[in-house]
């Protein structure tokens, strides 16, 4: 389309697919690599360093400019023109930025992390791959493409869910989430489908711009009219539902969200990168590019959704006693806040909270990983038999592992929504405009805000459990085994420059100089020009001061339960509790609701063609053996017979013959005397 | 009187004599009496019957030549019977079975 682009623009385009291509090289070299060999870690790392400095040149030169669009022709089908080509704008830069900045200290981590694996190359071929998918997801701008790199997204996924496949419960978590993915995958594709059938045109910049088809389309009499086209509304609602399946898969929305703890059998380092920074965000990040293809109605709806999400996996998250799982627990509450966000229009907040989320739940996750580690340092050296996840197990790690305790007080508090750090000024700005979207609707949709703001509480709380169950306190696996052996440490530069680096990203001023109004981030600002960025009324003071009032309070309550003071304990058999130990049942429920029809189903089937079609099957072919039998038989008595019949007559009549050629002369004579005799009776008779 | 039928009497039993004889016997130099006896039998037709022929005394002349036949093929026969015993040590016409194919 544009043959003729300036300089620098074709520049960009340059190095934007160089950031692409990059890990996908990686991938490759690693792939011909020894699986064991060391210098994938190296490989992959260089082209993610060079990645991240392109895109940070990339992001500079596009952000808070004109999009800039290019394509070329791809295929032709008929009369119809497919294009393929980038679309950079401030979205897609940021998110290229933003996943590059997020792999680059995973991946340095993971050199260390990752080191006595025996398939370290492996590791690393499948990470540059992922990174790839994501990044190459992130400037597509045609959604045939989109979805191609969606699925590679998964599919990466579930090869690192599944890195450690000799054991059982990897493999059934990868093959869990692959097949929730699937299920959000087909969603994908009906509303493109059905997009196509309605716009004519798989090119996002087309479809979603301002002014864009989506925009000029209009519902009218249960008509759903474009300019090309038109069709009854249902189709909308269909396309509409299946973005939202996709967004509830990837992203882990309420149902579809329960691969996400499992997938935390993977290493750590993926958790890290995959499942709390990127790869989920992949959903929130198909929302803010298909924003305006939801009305208002479905925008509510997916506000109630996340809502729900956000609260439910954070009530689920109180209870969990393994360490990832809670972090797990949290990532799909917070997704569950963006998601919210996209439904009452707070579009900026919710990419904002999506890039500040990254960097911290990154953090964390890193920390969880030295956590384990060392866990399973102490397990290997002591020959116990631990789980070196459980949280029960822990505690007092602060003065072993300083470097990372502060880290991980840097993120728990960005996570809770502290002032001076990144997930304050996110997470507030949600909080604030909930409010203000539910201001004119009706009364039951405050429950959208109100439950938002439980959810940060609840927050709050499980996240100072969990650090006060690991850092603070007495180590209470010493309790157990007072002989214990402990040579445990920070660990190599390896671990500590990545944990440095996310927790100075997780705090203020990388976001705004101003670390208490969330409206002066530069990032809020250029994503959404917002109507209203004024402090015009009383949430925008009341809720930050608000919530974090009672969000300390609850942090010292946690604190004070969780250490040794243990001035009031928590009952563990009430309903609540069994609740949220248990996931809210909805593990089982799938289990009985879904998996056991499949399986009946599947049993069925087998059952109908073990016996049905195999037994038409074993009749046809008893049949045929009796009628060959009978074949046989004929061929053996009927025809072999009679031509066994012949052969004995003539044989008999033979030998009959040769009786007389017995080669004596008087037996000769004989024959001779007899056939004379003969004559002469045969004359006198006749 | 000694009629024609006598005559032929005798030769038939001479006749069926020199068969038994012959398909009978288990020495070959008694065979070949048997077949000198048939062949007497015949010379004594011959001779019987030459009587209707009183002008030219052919049946006379004939057992003549049938005689002197006979004894040539009894020197002949002789010879085999010799060369038979040289090779199979034995005179036996049972014991020799070669002609079978």
């Amino acid at each position: 389309m544009n043959v003729a682009l300036p300089h620098t623009d074709s520049t960009i385009i340059n190095y934007t697919l160089a950031v692409v291509a990059l890990p996908l090289l990686a991938a490759l070299i690693n792939f011909c690599l020894p699986v064991k060999s060391k210098v994938a870690g190296w490989v992959s790392s260089a082209a993610i360093v060079m990645g991240c400095v392109l895109s940070a040149i990339v992001f500079s030169k596009v952000w808070n400019q004109q999009p800039l669009h290019t394509q070329t022709l791809w295929f032709t089908i008929g009369q119809t023109k497919v294009y393929a080509g980038t679309l950079l704008n401030n979205i897609s830069v940021l998110m290229l930025l933003l996943v590059s900045l997020i792999a680059l200290p995973v991946h340095i981590y993971s050199t260390a992390y990752m080191k006595h694996d025996d398939r370290y190359g492996r590791y690393f071929t499948y990470l540059s791959f992922f990174c790839f998918s994501m990044l190459a997801l992130v400037v597509i701008d045609s959604l045939v493409l989109f979805y191609a790199f969606w699925e590679l997204v998964g599919f990466s996924s579930y090869l690192l869910i599944g890195f450690w496949f000799t054991r059982d419960k990897a493999v059934q978590a990868n093959k869990k989430a692959f097949i929730m993915n699937r299920i959000g995958d087909i969603g994908l594709l009906s509303a493109i489908i059905i997009i196509f059938a309605q716009f004519h045109t798989f090119d996002i910049a087309t479809l979603f711009a301002d002014g864009g088809l989506v925009f000029k389309s209009i519902i009218k009499d249960g008509l759903w009219i474009s300019e090309a086209n038109q069709m009854p509304v249902i189709w909308q609602y269909v396309a509409c539902a299946g973005i939202f399946m996709a967004v509830a898969a990837k992203s882990a929305q309420f149902p579809l969200h329960t691969w996400l703890p499992d997938a935390m059998e993977g290493p750590t380092s993926v958790s890290a990168l995959i499942h709390a920074a990127t790869m989920v965000a992949a959903g929130v990040f198909l929302l803010g590019r298909v924003y305006p293809f939801f009305t208002d109605a479905e925008l509510t709806i997916l506000a109630i959704i996340g809502c729900f999400t956000a609260f439910m996996a954070a009530s689920i998250a109180l209870t969990q006693n393994d360490l990832k799982k809670v972090l797990a627990y949290s990532t799909i509450s917070q997704l569950g806040y963006m998601t919210l966000a996209m439904g009452v229009g707070a579009y900026g907040s919710s990419l904002f909270h999506l890039v500040t989320h990254a960097f911290f739940k990154c953090l964390l996750f890193l920390v969880a990983g030295v956590v384990i580690h060392e866990m399973q340092h102490i397990k290997e050296e002591n020959n116990l038999d631990i789980d070196p996840q459980n949280i029960q197990l822990m505690g007092g790690l602060r003065k072993k592992l300083p470097l990372t305790f502060i880290a991980a007080i840097v993120g728990s508090l960005a996570l809770i929504g502290i002032p001076l750090t990144s997930g304050y000024l996110s997470k507030d700005g949600i909080l604030i405009q909930a409010f203000e979207w539910s201001d004119g609707r009706s009364a039951w949709l405050k429950l959208v805000p109100v439950g938002a703001l439980l959810t940060s509480w609840l927050t709050a709380f499980y996240v100072s459990r969990l650090i006060a169950k690991v850092f603070f306190g007495e180590f209470r696996l010493l309790k157990h085994h007072p002989q214990l052996k402990m040579h445990i440490g920070d660990g190599g530069w390896q671990y500590r420059v990545p944990l440095i680096l996310l927790a100075v990203c997780s705090l203020f001023p990388l976001f705004s100089l101003n670390p208490f109004f969330y409206e002066n981030a530069w990032l809020f600002k250029s994503l959404k020009p917002a109507n209203f960025l004024a402090r015009e009324n009383i949430y925008h003071s009341i809720i930050p001061i608000g919530v974090n009032i009672l969000s300390v309070f609850v942090m010292y309550f946690a604190y004070a339960i969780y250490t040794e003071k243990r001035i009031f304990q928590f009952p563990q058999t009430g309903f609540l509790y069994r609740l949220s130990y248990n996931q809210w049942y909805l593990d089982k429920f799938y289990k009985h609701a879904v998996i056991k029809p499949v399986l009946g189903l599947g049993k069925f089937c087998f059952w109908f063609d073990r016996n049905i079609i195999d037994g038409i099957i074993h009749l046809l072919d008893n049949i045929t053996r009796k009628i060959a039998a009978l074949t046989a038989w004929t061929d053996k008595y009927i025809v072999d017979g009679f031509l066994h019949a012949v052969a004995a007559l003539v044989q008999s009549i033979g030998n009959f013959a040769r009786k007389f050629q017995n080669g004596k002369v008087q037996y000769y004579l004989y024959s001779m005397l007899l056939i004379v005799l003969i004559l002469f009776v045969l004359k006198i008779l006749i | 009187m000694i009629t024609l039928t006598d005559f032929l009497l005798v030769g038939a039993v001479l006749f069926s004599t020199g068969i038994y004889m012959i398909v009978s016997k288990r020495n070959s130099i008694q065979v070949l009496i048997g077949i000198e006896l048939m062949l007497n039998a015949a010379i004594l037709n011959l001779v019987a019957f030459g009587r209707f022929d009183k002008l030219k005394n052919s049946g006379q002349v004939f057992a003549l030549f049938a005689i002197v036949l006979a004894a040539a093929t009894t020197a002949v026969a002789l010879a085999i019977i010799l060369n038979v015993y040289r090779r199979y040590k034995t005179i036996d016409p049972d014991e020799i079975k070669n002609l079978r194919d």
